[in-house]
């Protein structure tokens, strides 16, 4: 640091990297930092509140509808679209994709959802589950 | 790389050269110096466009998962945070569609680009509308970045799947853009202080 030649800011060069970091930190970083802070708890409060034990599982395949499973029948349901494959799982009221022919494999890395609210997608794959209360599509559709 | 880099040497070299030879003949001098100048600059961006080529497929190596899924750091906006502040809007952007073309192709396949695309684009207009403000410091600069190119990935996902519930994801990826997004800024606001600024010139 000491080798550094002065480019028109002497000091700034003489600060050690932390006294550094904590100078260059202004009013609107902050401001900026509590309203994003505010923002995603405000999302998640709304998210959390909203959920509650789900009836049915409904699959969709490029936006639309593929089926609609009963979260109490343990059933395994296997989708094929051209060459891509995805199997989900309904197990003990809790839905989870068990393999899927994407490269990524998040969906299947993600935890087995039961709440309303919850989904899981295979973006690549197109297909998503979420999980609604049984016949009310009314209620959805509160981030829409 | 190195190929890259011997050929932008070779450029500064010969551009000292020619202004300290022929200083009679200035119309010529001072065109082939702003030509040297630019090629300095366009060999700069495009060593910027590989290291953050590099970052985005030691991300895709190893991806960092915390049992969220898809959240990443970011470190390829490290680069893109330094270009657009030493170089230039127009740069970072050709760095960024550089990278982000390149990295779809070679790693992500081309599905995935749409997302990078997306949240790329997204980050890159919001750093550049919050810069041009001057009140932020490159770390807010950063920590907007984060939400933002995780909301304009999110649009996007949710426009392909069709589905407006893909905003659930929201909330979670607020927070880990805000914590990427400050970790990626302070990198860089340490990394902006050494880097010779003579490199941008």
């Amino acid at each position: 640091m000491n080798q550094r030649p002065e480019n028109g800011k002497p000091n700034t060069s003489e600060l050690t990297t932390w006294q550094f970091l904590r100078k260059s930190i202004r009013k609107a970083d902050i401001i900026l930092f509590l309203i994003l802070l505010l923002l995603g708890i405000a999302l998640a409060a709304v998210s959390l509140l909203g959920r509650s034990r789900g009836a049915e599982a409904v699959i969709r395949v490029n936006g639309e509808v593929y089926g609609n499973y009963p979260l109490s029948v343990n059933r395994t349901i296997t989708i094929r679209r051209g060459s891509q494959r995805n199997v989900v799982r309904i197990r003990n009221g809790k839905v989870s994709m068990a393999s899927a022919s994407c490269r990524n494999q998040i969906c299947v890395h993600h935890k087995p959802i039961s709440e309303t609210n919850q989904s899981i997608v295979c973006l690549p794959n197109r297909v998503s589950v979420e999980i609604r209360a049984a016949g009310k599509e009314g209620k959805i559709d509160v981030y829409s | 790389m190195s190929i890259r880099k011997s050929g932008g040497a070779r450029g500064a070299s010969s551009a000292r050269n020619a202004k300290s030879t022929n200083g009679a003949r200035s119309a010529g001098n001072t065109r082939s110096a702003s030509s040297a100048r630019r090629t300095k600059r366009l060999t700069t961006a495009s060593m910027f466009a590989a290291l953050a080529l590099i970052f985005s497929y030691i991300e895709f190596l190893i991806p960092i998962s915390i049992g969220i899924p898809g959240i990443k750091l970011g470190f390829a906006n490290l680069v893109i945070i330094i270009a657009l502040y030493e170089m230039d809007f127009r740069y970072a952007l050709a760095i960024n569609l550089v990278r982000i073309g390149l990295s779809g192709l070679l790693f992500s396949g081309v599905f995935a680009m749409l997302y990078s695309l997306a949240g790329g684009l997204t980050s890159l207009l919001v750093m550049a509308l919050l810069r041009k403000t001057g009140r932020f410091s490159m770390i807010g600069v950063s920590m907007a970045a984060g939400v933002s190119h995780n909301f304009g990935q999110l649009v996007v996902a949710a426009l392909v799947i069709e589905n407006a519930k893909m905003f659930i994801y929201f909330p979670v990826l607020v927070f880990s853009g805000i914590a990427a997004g400050i970790g990626i800024g302070i990198l860089a606001a340490v990394l902006d202080r050494k880097v010779p600024k003579q490199l941008f010139r």
